[in-house]
């Protein structure tokens, strides 16, 4: 029903001033603004809070039932207290907005970038392997440090730390395991000085990074005819 | 004499490609029934079947069916001798080739329900390190790796035992060298690799044996039957029938 008005774009029976048509259009473009409030932090204009767990329900089930990873990347604002303390809350405000621009721009159109709360983020990579994820997440780190902002007429330059794990469907998870397992890197990145992207290093397997160039050798080494 | 012991599974892989694993696996099947055992070959190149096409079985049923449509696993073993069983699988389902969590757990009960008839299971997988190739070695009691002298299978057969040990915690592999041309170039291939395990891996990679590239297992392959039955004396059959006897005391140490 929803798909057979969204395709009409004026009134069935071609009356100009229809008021049903007109009250139809109105209630559909309430609903959207509804949608919308209910999935959107309205301070950064990425997902909200809600949207977050729903969709990585939805994200961990495709994983186990297609066996292609979900990546999750967890991201904080670098000295988030120091920037509210020094330059107020509203360019506290202004910094996290300007986090939720280069999240959108530096992400894929399928990747889900959500407020977590405060100045947490949690980035959805549908279908992404750990590898990848890790990418993303340098790219998102690169771009931030990268371009400052404009604080109380200052340029400001703001850093993050990122937490980076994938979810491969392979043991039941919930998402709050898988969150949390995530915040572990992130916790990790702020431990090991800021502005840096961790995520367990055992589960880059061979096959992503093959074999190194000492066993290439070790390998070919010792069937080369003696001399 | 009916055992309910649990079968030994055996998983066949290689890394690289046309190394002679498929007709490694099926004669070396013959061979083990051959000494009374009974003997299962799964299939287990789910994209690409060839086990079928090798032995020129006309195939109704495939592991496929059995996922998909709960289809008796027993029943679409074929039986090729009273106690050698093959369960094949089906060719060109590309859905097949990445199997999913799911479709794996289920593969799993039934594999263990089928295996529990036999002695033996030997699962001949695809070639390469894709994710069905991970699952069946992760699935099996013992993991067979076949290589063939040529550098690039050597290469592939230690990226493949890197993989499984570090990702998926095996440690145990039994090296057979085929297409060698002679007894000393298969020694002389397992040292290499068994040196390198070794030293960066920390493993011990165990020797099974090796296969001489035998013109008889050429002409058994392209006609369509096995060597080890049409010509059992060639040196091909005799290294086949060493194999099977040691992989029965393989199965001697499981027990």
């Amino acid at each position: 029903m929803d798909q057979l008005l969204d395709l009409q774009e004026k009134c069935p029976s071609n009356n100009q001033e229809c008021p049903v048509f007109d009250e139809v259009r109105r209630l559909r473009e309430e609903c959207k603004r509804l949608q919308e409030l209910t999935q959107v932090d309205t301070l950064t204009g990425l997902f909200n809070f809600r949207y977050l767990m729903m969709s990585l329900e939805g994200e961990m089930e495709r994983t186990r039932r297609t066996g292609l990873s979900t990546g999750l990347i967890m991201s904080d604002l670098d000295h988030f207290k120091r920037i509210n303390d020094t330059h107020g809350h509203e360019c506290g405000n202004e910094a996290l907005q300007w986090i939720g621009k280069i999240w959108h721009e530096k992400l894929r159109r399928i990747d889900m970038a959500c407020r977590y709360g405060g100045e947490e983020f949690i980035v959805i990579l549908p279908g992404t392997r750990l590898p990848q994820a890790i990418r993303a997440a340098e790219r998102l780190r690169f771009a931030l440090e990268n371009s400052p902002v404009k604080l109380n007429g200052k340029l400001v330059r703001l850093t993050a730390s990122f937490g980076v794990d994938a979810y491969r469907g392979r043991k039941k998870l919930t998402v709050e395991t898988f969150i949390k397992q995530t915040d572990h890197f992130l916790l990790e990145a702020k431990a090991r000085g800021r502005n840096r992207v961790c995520y367990d290093e055992n589960k880059i397997t061979v096959a992503m990074e093959g074999l190194t160039l000492d066993e290439r050798e070790a390998l070919f080494a010792t069937r080369r005819p003696e001399r | 004499m009916p055992t309910k012991k649990a079968p030994v599974t055996l998983c066949i892989t290689s890394g690289k490609g046309g190394v002679g694993k498929t007709s490694l696996t099926v004669n070396l099947a013959f061979a083990l029934a051959e000494k009374g055992a009974r003997v299962l070959i799964v299939d287990g190149d789910l994209g690409l079947a060839n086990v079928d096409v090798l032995l020129g079985l006309s195939v109704k049923r495939t592991i496929r069916d059995v996922l998909d449509s709960g289809a008796d696993p027993l029943e679409s073993v074929i039986y090729l001798e009273p106690n050698l069983g093959v369960l094949p699988a089906s060719s060109g389902v590309p859905e097949m080739v990445t199997l999913g969590p799911e479709d794996q757990s289920r593969l799993g009960s039934v594999l263990t329900t089928i295996s529990s008839h036999f002695d033996y299971a030997l699962m001949d997988t695809a070639a390469g390190i894709g994710p069905s190739v991970l699952w069946f070695n992760s699935f099996v009691n013992h993991n067979i790796i076949v290589l063939s002298p040529d550098p690039a299978s050597l290469t592939d057969s230690y990226a493949l035992i890197k993989i499984l040990s570090r990702d998926h915690n095996r440690k145990n592999f039994h090296l057979v060298i085929n297409l060698a041309n002679s007894d000393g170039e298969g020694l002389q291939t397992y040292e290499t690799l068994e040196k390198v395990a070794k030293k960066f891996l920390n493993l011990d990679l165990q020797y099974l044996g090796t296969v001489p590239d035998d013109k008889s297992v050429h002409k058994a392959v392209r006609g369509r039957y096995l060597f080890i039955q049409k010509a059992p004396q060639s040196k091909a059959s005799q290294a086949l029938f060493d194999l099977a006897d040691r992989i029965k005391m393989l199965k001697e140490m499981t027990s």
